[in-house]
């Protein structure tokens, strides 16, 4: 009964599992009817099952290629969106971000300033009144005054005082806006125009500011890849700019044509191949670091036999150099169109402000809207335009009144300081800020050389000659020289700053003090 | 003056990373330098970004069919034909401006996109976005309907395969800043700048 029971319990489990079989594969089918109606009713959905139809075409290799294709289309459609940007911090805690911070204790921003500056800072003279060969400090003492780039003596003719003044009523102060909004004025193109016809270029641009000329112009046209080979002595805004550029830098040897030669049959050799990039030299006319002039001659031949373009930065020779002050260009007998970007300021010889950057009408164009300091600092006031547009005028019309006796007082000052054994005059005779080192017997350290050159500066101050010696620019701490610091660190030297101004007399009396300084100080070492 | 002194880190010369292993034909660009980096986000990329202005997809689908009425009206082409052009000429001009030319025309960076393609520069490289999944449908949706309408023909099948993959391979997130080394490829070895004296 039992095994009966159990023989029909299973015989009616198969029928009922066929019959629900048979009903599942019904239902699927009329699944699959409704499914492919509400296909149909899918507007396109012909031309799916047309294209799917043919493209089967008896070849299953295509079609599985096909449908690998439609499968990573796919996938990469529902992709989610990532970073490939490499995070380079740890995500931290509250509580290891509130321990970091207590931890923290902040560096001053500057380092309190050595015994050594400290004593600088209160020695810094101070004068009152207009600037002139002879000026008033503030305690009282009237004093020659070899220590500012008055060159001409311009700074205080009543002449172009009076212009300035005109200009000033006229004009105002300031354009108060860049060149390329608002900020470019008449006498802003006519003081450009002058410059140009001054040194013989097709084009000329001003900027506001001298030391941030040559940082817009070399930025400008250099960039990451270009080439630049440069003086190892170049000045300060010089090494800014170039670090500004992004380009490859390579030095020379100071002055040395055969070093440069080298450099630049190097990077002929190592360019063979690539692509071609831009190529500057880049050079100051009157070096800044010890008064030399560059060999200009054989550079502009270099740069002409292996495709350069030259950049000369004529900030301390131009208005003073050559024969009627157009610079180092009208020394070495070169038009100025073989070089093709003159840099320059305004604010010595010319007793205006800014700089300017000459070459041809391309080269001023293109700094129009790419020399950054142009295009983003205010316009230089209208009247230090017109001050220097008059002394531009000045100059062309007889530049022997100032050439001449400028000259004639660097000699004078080179012939008094040739008397003594004590020093070395390093600059040349053409540049009006005569730069001397001290010969001491023995080697002296970097800080005994600036400690002898402020001891001397001071000892002619007593003495009522005002001179200055030059500075470095200290390396920050922490920081190692070479890879991103560019710094400036000049020889130990005193300058003297001569103009025109000076009797042949005055100046023998100055140069024998300071003579007479350099020798208590040196002879105290020795 | 150090004569081939230590390599300059700062921004002048790249980074000592851009340097190719003479044995390897795959070259992985580095990552940037922090002034490459400053560079890059000084200015807007206007070379890569104007993929997701408005109107940027849409261009695709009028060029495309701009290609193959252009290629109708040639007379004695066929429609095999016609469509298979319409593929490589569309496939040829995306390669050539997505993966082929490196930089920027503009000179906003200081060249510090240098060593990047358009795709690279894209939405700053990253993966899966929005412009990048349109820019690979583009292709394949090409690819598809010129097979198709190619009646399936081998030879134009492995004709429009093979101009597909060279679109499709460089736009993989595997390829990303991937350098494969010809023999006529200029040197990646970068050149170094000198320490200041």
């Amino acid at each position: 009964m039992a095994s009966n029971m159990t023989a029909s319990a299973s015989a009616s489990a198969t029928q009922l599992f066929n019959m629900d079989y048979e009903e599942f594969i019904a239902l699927l089918f009329t699944m699959r009817d409704l499914a492919i109606t509400q296909f149909h009713r899918i507007p396109g959905s012909a031309i799916v099952t047309r294209y799917i139809k043919m493209s089967y075409q008896h070849d299953p290799a295509r079609s599985a290629i096909e449908l690998c294709l439609v499968i990573f289309a796919i996938r990469y459609l529902l992709a989610p969106k990532y970073s490939t940007q490499k995070k380079n911090f740890v995500k931290l805690r509250d509580d290891e971000i509130d321990e970091l911070i207590e931890d923290w204790a902040p560096e001053p921003l500057v380092a309190p300033l050595t015994e050594f500056e400290q004593e600088q800072v209160e020695k810094t003279p101070v004068i009152t009144g207009p600037t002139g060969p002879k000026v008033k400090l503030a305690n009282g003492r009237t004093v020659t005054n070899l220590a500012s780039a008055n060159y001409f003596n311009l700074a205080g003719q009543p002449a172009l005082a009076e212009s300035a003044i005109a200009t000033l009523r006229t004009y105002g102060v300031g354009p108060c806006g860049p060149p390329g909004f608002y900020g470019t004025q008449d006498v802003h193109i006519d003081c450009e125009r002058d410059l140009a016809e001054f040194l013989g270029c097709q084009d000329c641009i001003i900027y506001a500011q001298a030391f941030s000329t040559i940082n817009a112009v070399i930025p400008a046209f250099a960039k990451r890849g270009d080439y630049i080979v440069a003086d190892d002595k170049c000045n300060f805004a010089i090494q800014k700019a170039l670090q500004l550029s992004r380009s490859t830098i390579r030095w020379y040897k100071h002055n040395d044509m055969d070093d440069l030669e080298k450099v630049l049959k190097k990077i002929d050799r190592e360019s063979r191949g690539r692509e071609l990039t831009r190529r500057f030299i880049v050079t100051e006319a009157l070096f800044e670091d010890g008064g030399d002039v560059a060999d200009l001659g054989t550079i502009v031949k270099l740069k002409f036999q292996y495709k350069y373009r030259l950049i000369l930065d004529e900030t301390n020779s131009f208005g003073f150099v050559g024969a009627t002050g157009r610079g180092l260009t009208e020394l070495y007998n070169l038009p100025a169109t073989d070089v093709d970007m003159i840099v320059g300021t305004l604010a010595t010889a010319f007793v205006g402000g800014g700089g300017f950057c000459c070459g041809s009408k391309e080269i001023v164009h293109h700094q129009r809207i790419s020399g950054l300091a142009y295009v983003f600092s205010a316009a230089l006031p209208a009247m230090l335009a017109t001050t220097v547009s008059e002394v531009i005028k000045m100059l062309r019309e007889n530049p022997e009144n100032f050439i001449v006796p400028l000259r004639e007082n660097i000699k004078t000052f080179h012939a008094a300081l040739a008397k003594t054994d004590m020093l070395t005059v390093t600059s040349s005779p053409l540049s009006p800020v005569i730069s001397f080192t001290l010969n001491t017997k023995k080697e002296a350290t970097v800080a005994e050389q600036d400690r002898m050159t402020q001891d001397i500066v001071d000892e002619c101050l007593a003495n009522g000659v005002l001179v200055t010696r030059a500075k470095r620019i200290a390396l920050p701490a922490g920081m190692a020289k070479g890879p991103s610091w560019f710094g400036w660190d000049p020889a130990a030297a005193i300058k003297i700053h001569v103009s025109t101004g000076f009797t042949k007399k005055e100046c023998e009396k100055a140069a024998g003090i300071i003579r007479s300084a350099v020798t208590k100080v040196v002879g105290r070492r020795r | 003056m150090p004569e081939g002194g230590p390599a300059r880190l700062h921004s002048g010369s790249v980074s000592k990373g851009r340097r190719r292993r003479s044995s390897s034909i795959i070259y992985v660009e580095p990552p940037e330098t922090m002034e490459q980096l400053s560079d890059q986000v000084a200015l807007p990329n206007l070379n890569a970004n104007w993929v997701n202005n408005k109107g940027a997809w849409l261009i695709h689908p009028i060029c495309i069919a701009g290609l193959k009425i252009f290629y109708d009206t040639i007379p004695g082409v066929s429609q095999e034909t016609s469509w298979t052009l319409t593929n490589i000429t569309y496939m040829f001009a995306t390669y050539l401006m997505f993966h082929y030319v490196q930089g920027i025309p503009f000179e906003f960076n200081s060249g510090a996109y240098d060593n990047l393609n358009m795709w690279e520069q894209m939405d700053n490289g990253d993966q899966y976005t929005p412009s990048k999944k349109f820019l690979t449908s583009m292709p394949i949706l090409l690819f598809l309907l010129s097979t198709h309408y190619t009646h399936y023909d081998l030879t134009f099948f492995v004709v429009n395969w093979m101009a597909l993959m060279s679109v499709i391979i460089p736009k993989l997130p595997s390829f990303h800043r991937m350098r494969v080394v010809m023999p006529w490829s200029q040197p990646i070895e970068e050149v170094e700048g000198e320490d200041p004296p």
